[in-house]
């Protein structure tokens, strides 16, 4: 009997130690692999640059990649087809695909990468909490050399090559070697009911400034049925309004002061005049009525679900949502951008789809980077994104003319790239900011604080995270 | 006890060990003694899901024991034919997910689903909304989800207490003309002090470390107004890389949990003497 106690306390006393081991995180490995080092199983001398054809002399090779585009009809269409094409060309290569949900992705990746069993590529999030976490424990590795030898650098202008960069130590965004590269070009669109317009007397070509769009809102408010907003809303998830708030802050300035703050440049600030007034004007479109009462209830998907059925005479999400709407309204449906405020610029929320990253881990990262040529810039990639309704990121991409629909959505994306209008996420300004803006907007839009009390509580956020910064 | 030492106690004493770093969950981790515990205590995003996991207590425990109480006894007064199937079909929540369930009631506190409906049937339309998106409303409404949840199962605990009882009490009380009431204060209910007790614990714990069905239904939202201390934890952890941060809750959690347990027990025990 006392023997088995003390056997068992010896046992206790080892758990304990094997438990609490030493200081967390001292096993994660230091080093990362750089592509140009690793062109694994290659059989010719180490070329200059990374390897970009030949891997069918690998021998049976498997690539793991996640992605949380999963929009069916839409990117993940694409992507699944794309897949295929490749593995046909290389049918000693198997690329197991696995998509999920934005938040069930970001939520994990990080800790999956530092595992021995996380995926070869996948999409990451820009921001600190992933991107920025990845790059600093080297999880991740920079894709310059790709960017090189594919000349990836011709797909888009320096603005929008910032939001893969990162310093190595993580800390400064939008400075240093890239890290990602990405697939369509996403920003959020007013999607119109073309029938509702015309039934209240509205002609959609009238809407060309903000104060014409709100003025349209107050019409439609009036003619509706009480039970239809005129506005089809969804933010059961937070991220609704963070979307919704960046188009009304382009009607009151521009898209930079917005990107300085995200980047972290000294002395922005959230607590502005373009930011509280934005507020403001949501708010008061709450208090009339104008969006569905239980915006808060419903998801973003599944708004734009319902405005496909019909519900609402406007949605303002993002162009991913293009297929899901042409389902449902057909020729009913219409695409802008926000009408603009006084500076005729159209500004909102967008930025590329999520970017792509290549784990440290991986033992083909030449492989890797062949797929994202591949599914990302392929004449068969540009025609098949064109056909589920998605816009290719890489510039001078032009629209079939016979779909005049898909026209606006690509019209759009560029009109925003060409007014300098992407503002990015706004969430991305700190690890904690997607809760603190989507806490806060949804206490204003609510009427529980003021706008100014919600901007003082939001700069507060990046404040506190701006000292860890320098 | 090797099986608990291996899964229960290790991870526990782990999660107590890495709640005194600070540790992004990637890299070299930062000992800071007890400012996570310190910081915590002034975190208001904490301080309102420990305020809301107590209110829930309200709906995930006391309100299930009341109304699985009343049942009871009204069962072993009016024996109905059939029983087996009330039985299994209150019970039924208990058997599914807890993702099913909330999935279940967003539907159905949504702005255009069956309660409203029936409100408006009630010439109630105007007090027509979204249930789970209503900053007044939105934690009580969360509060009837888990009273659903768990009434099956304590009434199930109840009835099946109940028929343990000796029919000779129940025969005595008659004879000495108890109503209902008297015969369920004087026979039914110190008969089942035990089965209360268990029940009380079981939701208890429930209602504090609930997790599932509130990450489902409103996600914390509408503003802060539906975070619990299983969710900040979730939120700290997994999306702001505060892993450190995220074990001090869980720890103060557990705590919390196994004092309001041991209380409940005290508090039992006195009263039997």
């Amino acid at each position: 009997m006392r023997k088995q106690w003390l056997g068992a306390s010896a046992l206790c006393v080892a758990l304990v130690a094997a438990a609490c081991g030493g200081t967390p995180g001292t096993t994660t490995p230091a080093s990362s692999t750089t592509p140009t080092s690793t062109p694994s199983g290659s059989t010719t001398p180490t070329p200059a640059g990374p390897q970009m054809d030949g891997f069918d002399k690998l021998g049976p090779v498997t690539l793991n990649v996640w992605s949380y585009d999963n929009q069916k009809p839409g990117l993940q269409n694409t992507i699944e087809d794309m897949t295929k094409n490749f593995m046909a060309k290389y049918p000693n290569v198997t690329i197991k695909l696995k998509f999920m949900a934005f938040n069930d992705l970001v939520n994990t990746v990080n800790r999956s990468l530092a595992s021995d069993a996380g995926p070869d590529i996948t999409e990451g999030n820009q921001g600190y909490q992933t991107d920025a976490a990845e790059v600093k424990a080297k999880l991740i590795i920079p894709l310059d050399p790709y960017v090189t030898a594919y000349g990836w650098d011709k797909w888009w202008g320096d603005s929008t090559w910032q939001i893969f960069q990162w310093t190595p130590d993580g800390k400064t965004f939008g400075q240093g070697p890239k890290w990602g590269v990405a697939q369509t070009g996403q920003n959020v669109v007013l999607y119109v009911n073309k029938a509702k317009l015309a039934a209240a007397g509205i002609d959609i070509a009238s809407l060309t400034t903000f104060d014409a769009f709100d003025a349209a809102l107050t019409t439609l408010r009036a003619k509706l049925p009480k039970s239809d907003p005129v506005i089809e809303f969804g933010n059961k998830e937070g991220y609704g309004t963070i979307h919704f708030l960046g188009g009304v802050q382009g009607a009151y300035g521009d898209a930079k002061p917005v990107r300085d703050w995200i980047y972290h440049v000294a002395g922005s600030t959230w607590e502005n005049d373009q930011n509280t007034k934005a507020l403001q004007k949501l708010a008061d479109w709450a208090k009339a009525g104008i969006f569905n009462k239980d915006y808060n209830a419903i998801g973003y998907d599944d708004a734009a679900a319902k405005f496909a059925k019909g519900s609402g005479a406007f949605l303002y999400e993002g162009n991913w949502e293009t297929a899901i709407v042409k389902k449902g309204l057909g020729d009913n449906a219409a695409v802008m951008n926000m009408p603009p405020g006084p500076s005729g610029k159209h500004v909102g929320i967008g930025a590329t789809s999520g970017p792509w990253h290549i784990s440290a881990k991986t033992k083909y990262p030449d492989l890797a980077a062949a797929w994202l040529n591949y599914v990302l810039s392929s004449p068969e990639a540009e025609a098949s994104m064109f056909q589920y309704q998605q816009i290719p990121a890489v510039a001078g991409a032009t629209a079939p003319t016979t779909d005049p629909f898909l026209g606006e959505v690509t019209q759009a994306w560029q009109q925003a790239v060409q007014d300098d209008g992407l503002m990015l996420y706004t969430d991305w300004a700190s690890p904690s900011m997607y809760d603190t803006l989507s806490k806060h907007f949804q206490l204003a839009m609510a009427g529980k604080e003021s706008p100014a009390d919600a901007a003082k509580a939001i700069q507060a956020d990046w404040a506190k995270f701006d000292t860890t910064l320098h | 006890m090797l099986a608990f030492l291996l899964f229960t106690l290790a991870p526990l004493l782990h999660a107590a060990w890495l709640s005194l770093y600070d540790w992004d969950g990637l890299l070299v981790g930062r000992y800071v003694g007890l400012d996570n515990y310190r910081a915590l205590v002034s975190d208001p995003d904490v301080q309102a899901s420990f305020l809301h996991a107590g209110k829930l207590v309200g709906f995930y425990a006391v309100l299930p024991i009341g109304l699985g109480l009343v049942l009871a006894g009204v069962l072993t007064r009016h024996p109905v034919r059939g029983m087996t199937f009330f039985r299994t079909t209150l019970f039924l929540p208990q058997t599914i997910a807890g993702v099913v369930v909330a999935q279940a009631f967003v539907w159905f506190y949504a702005e255009t689903g069956p309660f409203n409906r029936v409100l408006e049937l009630l010439g109630l339309g105007d007090r027509v909304t979204a249930w789970l998106g209503d900053f007044d409303w939105a934690l009580t409404y969360v509060g009837t989800i888990g009273t659903w949840v768990t009434f099956g199962l304590c009434m199930v605990l109840f009835v099946s207490g109940t028929q343990k009882i000796s029919p000779s009490l129940y025969d005595a009380a008659r004879v000495d003309g108890a109503g209902a009431v008297r015969e369920f204060l004087a026979v039914t209910l110190p008969g089942l002090r035990n089965e209360i007790v268990v029940a009380f614990v079981l939701t208890t714990i429930n209602a504090l470390r609930g997790f599932d069905v509130i990450y489902n239904a409103t996600s914390g939202g509408p503003g802060n107004e539906t975070y619990v201390p299983a969710l900040v934890m979730f939120q700290n952890a997994f999306r702001y890389n505060k892993v450190g941060y995220s074990c001090a809750i869980a720890v103060t959690l557990a705590v919390v949990i196994f004092a309001v347990a041991t209380l409940i027990n005290l508090v039992a025990e006195r009263g039997e003497r």
